[in-house]
């Protein structure tokens, strides 16, 4: 039975189920992005517009990245993860089911920190504790949610899973570098003061976030201070637009970082500006870089790399950069055009992912 | 470890045609092949087939298969079906940055 199950999910169709909830919670979680900032939109995902962190956070990156690590993992049981957080996602979004989501992102993190120490188990090393430590982060945000009540408490945990899992997953490439002295002791300083923000903004509901910023500001100094990426946009083609995705990405975590603290205070859209300088020109950049290798590894499609993933890329630098100016001049209109090019750029980076599948189904024909 | 090619009855000749195959096998993150990474521990011909064993960076890249698809179809050139194409992925002994080509290492500054 097990290597029938193994081999079936060994199968990428059946490998899609994971991904159809995330996908739901992707497309909920933008309309209800829209809705915040006031676009007309339907009374269905108004009365879901304040679950949108949530649905982006565990529903939508807390399922695909479980996905991911279950392929890695070859075995059947990490898959438990993905299918947790998509349920999670999917009692979010049926809004009478709402109690159920914090029970099932918190089984679906404690089945996802098993599999990470199944990593570390196979693989020792720093890198491999640090996605562990993100995920005991996820693990940790859900599990307070589930007790207190308040979905907010769990917000900070889960950026901080996504910015320690990209975190750990640089820290194992600056190994094709030579070593530089402190480099790794540093992280590890770093990531402990993550660790020790997050718990501070967690306490708070999400609100107090000056601590957590600087964490945030200094992991993307190391980042772009040690990160191949310097080295690797040198290498035309896919490699290029990687290292861009990533350099830009870290420009902007330095920026959101800055911004979480009360240290410049802006406008009315400082918030606004600032978690979505992390969460998209940092996480989503992350996700448009490395969709066109980790995509067909997880599906076992080809996706021919063009330059046309270029253009959500530009689409979200845009709109983050509006939502930005918005901040400093508390300009409701510009903040809510910047939320509508990110939308769009998220729309277009799945419209360049299904044009370069067929191509890659048609090269293949061929 | 440095890629000791201990196998059963290959020539040089023939694991330098494969490496010089295997080079096709581009890491898009890196940007150099699996070869100058040093991902390849061993290359041995079997009676019916060739038998490749080699590691990843990460344990937690979910790019195994798609990387032992890669390998296979590259080897077909000269390993032809119904002719065995196996692979191992092993962490023992986890990669290190030793492991990579000189060409390589120039490369990322070493």
């Amino acid at each position: 039975m097990i290597q029938v199950v193994t081999g079936m999910l060994a199968r990428p169709i059946f490998r899609l189920p994971f991904l159809l909830p995330a996908m739901l919670c992707l497309v909920a979680g933008v309309l209800t992005g829209l809705a915040r900032m006031g676009v007309h939109t339907t009374d269905f995902i108004l009365e879901r517009s304040v679950l949108h962190s949530t649905l982006m956070i565990s529903g939508f990156f807390g399922t695909v990245i479980g996905l991911e690590r279950a392929v890695a993992s070859q075995r059947i049981w990490p898959y438990l993860a993905p299918l947790l957080s998509g349920l999670g996602g999917l009692a979010l979004i049926n809004a009478q089911t709402l109690f159920l989501a914090p029970v099932f992102f918190t089984t679906a993190a404690t089945v996802f920190v098993l599999a990470s120490v199944q990593v570390i188990v196979k693989q020792p090393a720093l890198h491999t504790a640090s996605l562990l430590v993100a995920a005991l982060l996820w693990l940790t945000g859900n599990g307070l949610w589930l007790v207190d009540g308040n979905a907010w408490t769990a917000i900070p945990f889960g950026l901080s899973f996504l910015v320690l899992t990209i975190a750990g997953e640089r820290l194992e490439l600056t190994r094709f570098l030579p070593p530089r002295p402190g480099s790794r002791w540093l992280f590890v300083l770093i990531t402990l003061f993550v660790i020790g923000a997050t718990i501070r903004s967690g306490n708070t509901a999400f609100m107090q976030n000056t601590e957590l910023g600087i964490a945030y500001a200094a992991l993307a100094l190391w980042l772009i201070i040690y990160d191949i990426a310097r080295k690797t946009v040198r290498t035309p083609g896919i490699t290029r637009f990687v290292a861009i995705c990533l350099l830009s990405g870290y420009l902007w975590l330095l920026v959101g970082g800055l911004l979480s603290t009360d240290l410049w205070p802006l406008g009315a859209y400082q918030r606004d500006a600032s978690i979505h300088a992390i969460a998209l020109g940092f996480i989503f950049a992350m996700v448009i870089g490395h969709a066109p290798i980790i995509f067909p590894a997880v599906m076992r499609v080809a996706i021919p790399f063009s330059t046309i993933f270029y253009l959500p890329l530009a689409l979200i630098q845009m709109g983050v950069a509006l939502r930005l100016l918005a901040a400093v001049q508390s300009h409701t209109v510009l903040r809510e055009v910047g939320g509508i090019i990110n939308a769009l750029a998220i729309l277009s980076f799945f419209l360049c992912l299904v044009t370069q599948v067929l191509r890659g189904f048609k090269r293949h024909q061929h | 470890m440095k890629h000791s090619f201990t196998s059963h009855h290959e020539t040089p000749t023939d694991v330098a045609e494969i490496m010089q195959l295997l080079k096709s096998v581009i890491d898009p993150e890196a940007g150099i092949s699996i070869v100058d990474m040093g991902l390849i521990y061993e290359v041995a011909l079997l009676d019916n087939g060739v038998y490749i064993k080699m590691t990843m960076t990460s344990a937690a890249c979910p790019m195994g298969d798609l990387l032992m698809e890669e390998i296979t179809h590259c080897l077909r050139q000269k390993f032809p079906a119904p002719q065995a194409i196996e692979i191992d992925i092993s962490f023992d002994p986890p990669w290190t940055p030793a492991m990579m080509s000189e060409s390589a290492r120039t490369q990322f500054g070493w």
